[in-house]
């Protein structure tokens, strides 16, 4: 049953693979367009904060990216734990290497937010420290998987409990804000609990930057795979003639 | 109060993360391809001249790609 399941993942995730130049880039780049003129035209400015409370339109799709790099990691490395083959370990690392580089986007346009409405660029608050280990956990999988060879199986391995338990502070950053006095402001706009505290307008404005974020992330997903599968054919290829030449 | 200048740079910062890992790793994709080839050619070079028991059924697939 499961065995079908990821089989018939895989299948779809080729199916997507192959639409990655028809899809993905035009509809990131639409909705790219429509975000910036969104955020810096037509949504409301912000009566606290003012014009640079927009960068919030690309600070939360941001993270919201990284999550989904994170979380195709964490499929990915369940899959290969199930199946042992070494193509979902191209797919995790292109889910890590995706969710780092979004993760550490949250991180830097968060602190360029930061430093005109805190006065300091960072503090040792739990939504960000716990934002920062996350950008520490998976850049340390990221590196343990980039030293060990491409086809080793047991690195791979390894790497995919790693990645699977690293996923616990995802959870502990999205309860931070309620676990722990921060500075950080607490969530408006995915909050279960309260009421919808984010004007119908801004939130318009969001949904496009999470369509447009999400489809960006999702095409750099795509083409990191592809390369993490070349670099795998490349060592079994490089393995082989050294066994070859060897004899 | 505005402070357009971080809105600026929280912006520009965003899209240049972006535009240098989309470089890099197409720099990254057109090496591996390059290199790809160069490794298949030597493989075919290296290739046992008549099959045998030994060579004819390897593979990279094999090796686990």
């Amino acid at each position: 049953m499961v065995s079908d399941l990821l089989r018939f993942a895989w299948g779809q995730a080729e199916r997507a693979a192959a639409l990655r130049w028809a899809v993905l880039p035009p509809l990131a780049g639409v909705a790219m367009f429509v975000l910036l003129v969104g955020a810096v035209i037509a949504a409301p400015r912000e009566v606290v904060e003012g014009e640079v409370q927009r960068i919030f339109y690309i600070h939360v799709p941001s993270a919201l990216a990284a999550y989904l790099g994170v979380g195709i990691t964490v499929l990915a490395s369940v899959a290969l734990l199930w199946r042992r083959d070494m193509r979902w370990d191209a797919v995790a690392r292109a889910g890590a290497m995706t969710g780092v580089l979004f993760t550490g986007l949250t991180l830097a346009t968060g602190m360029i937010w930061g430093k005109p409405i805190w006065g300091v660029w960072w503090t040792w608050d739990a939504r960000l420290t716990s934002t920062l280990i996350l950008f520490l956990l998976y850049s340390a999988y990221l590196l343990a998987r980039q030293l060990a060879d491409e086809t080793d199986e047991q690195a791979a391995r390894f790497g995919a409990i790693f990645a699977i338990v690293a996923f616990v502070d995802i959870p502990i950053i999205n309860m931070s804000v309620r676990w722990w006095r921060t500075l950080h402001p607490q969530p408006i706009v995915f909050d279960p609990f309260g009421e919808q505290a984010l004007p119908g307008s801004m939130m318009l404005v969001l949904a496009v930057g999470i369509v447009a974020v999400g489809a960006l992330a999702l095409w750099l997903v795509v083409l990191r795979a592809e390369a993490e599968g070349l670099a795998q054919r490349a060592a079994a290829v490089r393995h082989l003639i050294d066994r070859r030449e060897a004899r | 109060m505005d402070h357009l200048e971080f809105l600026f740079a929280g912006f520009a910062v965003f899209w240049a993360g972006i535009l240098v890992y989309l470089l890099l790793l197409q720099a990254r994709l057109r090496a591996l391809t390059r290199e790809l080839e160069r490794l298949e050619e030597r493989l075919a070079e290296s290739a046992p001249r008549t099959p045998d028991a030994q060579g004819a059924d390897e593979s990279p697939a094999e090796e686990g790609a």
